[in-house]
């Protein structure tokens, strides 16, 4: 597994702060996740998500300014780190050195 | 306008949340919201709730105090041996601490006990929820309403076929007693007549036979586990189909062996037997106008009851209407599990009943318990000096409030978790000695969550309410002043305390005060003229119809020397429930329904009984009585007679009129108005009892009766009760509540008295200085005493004078339950409070008395 450990839905939270950069908050990575994936995202489940990603080091976050429709709050808006980075490259390095050891007859369905 | 966000789920929230994710949570959700908001009101509103619920979860929650904070076990090890070598320092504090607070928890423990019992009374069907049973009201002259639960069989029969909501009924007779078995292995057990569905619609578990076919057959029976070892032995399990001979004549086929009711129980019966056959003998019950069976219902669900019990109201009345012997009575429904408790009927509506009883136990289980958490707090508050220094030095440490807090709670609650386990075994000991008077079989099971829950909510309950004084005051001292020694409490702690005193004599005083009320009205109802002589009277019960075999029988008994007099009546008058609602007379209102009260009997009545006639004559030999009638004088009134003798009367056919008026006597216990009365000698040989005064040596005399008895009716057996102890008996649930209020007020007076002791030890403790300084300038012993006590004794007195308008009001309404009763008098409260007083004062002046003969040398050498 290497250095870096991170679930599923952390990868999808992780990239997609990573695509939304410099606009990524809770309701916009919220969003984004739903209409990217087709799945329904709570509150709950992503604000773990992001403040265990943060507590890991793979993202940073700020304060923005405060509006209106947030009830006078601010947002919180979240980067990717150099370590966030490494930690989605490793994934995607395990998951390429998996693809490329499958022999191809195990995707040969004609005999199945 | 601006959506507002939901107020309390957003409240939740921000309890709840991290403070450092508060901010920016709350903003996303109110972006959601307000976004979702303009979609749909209600669907953002729930989704806000929702992801609200759902953010609850760990990385979310701030860290709460006691969730966080490592449990200190080096802190709370010290707490446990500070705690000890306090408790061993102060050994006479500690035991009256302990001694207090274990009185009042097994008192406690063993009033619980009994509620528990009386609450779970017939709550073991598991069809309790469905089943109900039906009363019978009958409204009788000058609107008295008297219930009962005997029921017309065809009002069952017509609820059967024709009420959709009622899925069973099932019948079950008054209780008999039948002779089983034959040769030595006869027995006389009580039982019932049921329908088959009496087996459905109860629990009663079937050991062997067949439940859906038991009661099929006319000559089938049921019995009772016991009954059945004691008949078949050890192998009573094969005693289904057997053969049981009845009353020496039927032979009856063992269908079914049942576990003994048991105690929990008020359905008890050792053999069933199916109530079709008693129906064919006995014709007069297919009459709306005659009530034999107890009637149950189960029914699906309360609102189907509404409407069955809205229905079934008049069905009497309109199937007895224009019959000679028609009553005015309606028909209620009641749940069969409320019976028990809620069994007093006041006019025909439930009022009360034994769930008084459990209401003053309950609250007297509660007050004792917290008198005992009083001492605790007024004993370690007024010792409080005493730990100031280590207080002092604690927060020089570096504790702060909380953890003193936390002391002294711990200190509460291993005091609590003492008294409570020795408590659990005192109530273990003293149980059944409690069982002997209250009359049942209670028992403490540990194999129950209830039990365990009971025991710890008692150790955190009186923990924590016998340490929250303590642990308030005591970590509020002054740093500096603690340390120089000399604590002053400030008077505030001192009028919490005196105030708690006189709580705890309040209740004391409150239950002398009941003890001696309910000790009068006992005393009143035990001794109060009847209207008849019951002493000596013996009710010996007889059957058969033969006129000849009557006459004999009361020669015979005549012609004992200890036989005074001697009379057959229809039941005794004493405990008389037959009446008619077809009695007529002059210039009734044909309108009126009316229920009189009938006596049948014989011409030496009135003689027998020791009754006195306030009118007319008595019934003689002389003249033939046989059409004429002695009424009481409810009934003269109710007639409307000014002189009633003379005037015609007529009821079940018979025509004559009226030669006496008998003064009014009690035909029932105290708690019920009297009843009008007719009475007359037309048949006395119908007799089922027969009334008989002795004289001279009783026991003797009770032999010779039985000896006439068994010659002229050899197939009986001989029963008798006298009247006074059967009346006595009567009043059962009095003499347990008076029984259990003496002690329960014992204990209170007990534990109070040991907090008024602690405190008068501390006080002349406190003031040894005083006086040794007034004792060197010529105080004597008595004036320091008086010094002393005085305080103490005032606080008693301003108990008594709290204590006496909530004694009289708890008092006047217990003596309301009965028709007749006693007066409340002013001595029954001076009594109560002299005696407090006089506990009080003795209690105080033993160490007042100690101090006050010190020698002031040893008090005032040390400075």
């Amino acid at each position: 597994m290497g250095k870096y450990s991170i679930g599923e839905f952390e990868e999808v939270v992780l990239l997609t702060v990573a695509v939304l950069f410099g606009n990524a908050y809770g309701i916009s990575i919220k969003e984004e996740i739903e209409t990217r994936l087709n799945r329904n995202v709570s509150v709950g489940a992503m604000r773990t998500a992001l403040d265990r990603l943060e507590r890991k080091g793979y993202l940073r976050s700020k304060f923005g300014e405060a509006t209106a429709m947030r009830g006078g709050k601010r947002k919180r808006f979240f980067e990717i780190t150099k370590s966030g980075k490494e930690a989605l490259e490793q994934v995607m390095e395990t998951r390429k050195k998996l693809w490329e050891a499958i022999p191809p007859v195990a995707f040969d369905f004609k005999f199945a | 306008m601006d959506p507002q966000v939901p107020k309390i789920p957003l409240k939740i929230f921000r309890w709840f949340c991290h403070p450092d994710l508060v901010e920016d949570i709350e903003g996303d959700l109110s972006e959601l919201y307000k976004t979702r908001y303009e979609n749909n009101k209600t669907k953002a509103k729930l989704h806000f709730t929702l992801d609200v619920l759902l953010l609850f979860r760990p990385g979310i929650i701030k860290n709460f105090e006691p969730f966080n904070t490592k449990i200190n076990y080096a802190m709370l090890s010290n707490y446990l041996k500070i705690a000890r070598r306090n408790a061993m320092l102060y050994k006479g504090y500690t035991f009256l601490n302990l001694f207090g607070l274990i009185a009042g928890i097994t008192s406690s423990l063993l009033i619980l006990l009994w509620i528990n019992d009386e609450v779970n009374m017939n709550k073991f069907h598991s069809n309790g929820e469905h089943i109900y049973q039906l009363f019978r009201n009958m409204n009788q002259s000058g609107g008295i309403v008297s219930t009962t639960r005997s029921i017309p069989k065809p009002a069952a029969d017509l609820i059967k076929a024709e009420y959709p909501e009622v899925n069973q009924v099932a019948l079950f007779s008054w209780q008999m007693e039948r002779t089983l078995g034959e040769g030595d292995k006869t027995s006389k057990v009580m039982g019932h007549y049921v329908t088959p569905e009496f087996l459905d619609v109860f629990s009663f578990p079937l050991l062997v036979g067949n439940k859906t076919t038991a009661l099929n057959d006319l000559n089938a029976i049921l019995i009772s586990k016991s009954t059945a070892i004691s008949h078949f032995g050890t192998s009573w399990q094969n005693a289904l189909g057997k053969t049981l001979l009845l009353e020496n004549s039927y032979e009856m086929r063992v269908t079914g062996v049942f576990d003994d009711p048991g105690t929990n129980s008020t359905l008890e019966f050792d053999w069933l037997m199916p109530a079709e056959q008693f129906i064919l003998n006995n014709d007069w019950m297919n009459d709306w106008g005659n009530g034999s069976f107890s009637v149950f219902l189960t029914i699906d669900n309360e609102e189907k009851a509404r409407a069955v019990a809205h229905r079934v109201l008049g069905e009497i009345n309109a199937h007895t209407q224009g019959a000679s012997n028609a009553g005015d009575e309606t028909l209620i429904l009641q749940k069969f599990e409320d019976t028990y408790l809620y069994s007093n009927f006041d006019n025909g509506v439930v009022d009360g009943g034994r769930i008084d009883y459990v209401r003053i136990m309950t609250g007297v289980a509660l007050l004792i318990l917290f008198i005992a958490c009083i001492n605790f707090m007024n004993l370690t508050t007024a010792r409080a000096d005493r730990r100031s220094k280590e207080v002092g030095l604690r927060k020089v440490m570096g504790a702060q409030k909380t953890s003193i807090t936390a002391q002294f709670f711990t200190e509460a609650l291993i005091f609590s978790s003492i008294a409570v386990i020795i408590a659990l075994v005192l109530a273990y000991i003293t149980l059944p000695y409690f069982n002997q008077l209250v009359g049942k079989q209670l028992m403490i099971d540990f194999s129950i969550p209830l039990t365990w829950i009971v025991i710890v909510g008692l150790i955190a309950g009186v923990g924590i309410l016998s340490g929250s004084y303590p642990a308030i005051i005591l970590p509020g001292f002054n740093i500096i002043k603690s340390l120089k020694g000399g604590i002053r409490q400030g008077r505030g702690s001192a009028y919490v305390r005196k105030g708690l005193v006189v709580f705890q004599f309040v209740i004391s005083i409150v239950l002398i005060i009941g003890t001696t009320v309910i000790y009068k009205q006992l005393d009143y109802i035990l001794n109060k003229d009847i209207g008849l002589d019951k002493e000596h009277l013996l009710d010996v019960r007889i059957e058969g119809d033969s006129t000849q075999q009557f006459n004999a029988y009361k020669n015979e008994l005549l012609n004992l020397s200890q036989v005074k007099a001697a009379s057959g009546t229809s039941g005794n008058p004493a405990a008389y429930g037959r009446s008619t609602s077809s009695a007529n007379w002059e210039g009734k209102d044909p309108a009126a329904g009316y229920e009189v009260n009938v006596i049948l009997t014989d011409e030496d009545f009135i003689t027998t009984m020791g009754m006195e006639m306030v009118n007319g004559r008595a019934f003689s030999k002389e003249y033939n009585d046989s059409t004429n009638f002695i009424i009481n004088e409810v009934a003269a009134n109710l007639m409307g007679f000014d002189n009633p003798v003379g005037k015609k009367l007529s009821f079940w056919g018979i025509n004559g009129q009226i030669i006496g008026v008998v003064k009014n006597f009690h035909m029932s216990n105290l708690h019920e108005p009297i009843s009008p009365l007719i009475i007359t000698c037309i048949e006395p040989s119908s007799s089922t009892s027969m009334m008989v005064r002795l004289q001279g040596d009783i026991n003797e005399g009770l032999e010779k009766v039985e000896a006439v008895t068994k010659r002229i009716y050899p197939s009986m057996e001989f029963q008798y009760r006298f009247t006074d102890e059967l009346l006595e008996s009567s009043y059962e649930s009095e003499r347990t509540a008076s029984t259990l209020v003496n002690i329960f007020a014992g204990i209170s007076i007990l534990i109070s008295c040991l907090g008024l002791f602690g405190l008068s030890a501390f006080t002349a403790e406190q003031r040894a200085k005083e006086v040794g300084i007034r004792k060197v300038l010529g105080s004597n012993v008595w004036q320091i005493v008086l010094l002393l006590s005085k305080e103490y004794a005032a606080l008693i007195f301003v108990a008594f004078i709290i204590a006496i308008p909530f004694g009289y009001y708890l008092m006047q309404d217990w003596l309301n339950n009965f028709e007749f009763r006693t007066t409340l008098q002013p001595a029954m409260f001076i009594y109560a409070g002299l005696a407090s007083l006089i506990i009080g004062a003795l209690t105080v002046s033993f160490k007042s008395f100690a101090a006050a003969n010190v020698n002031p040398v040893q008090s005032l050498k040390n400075e």
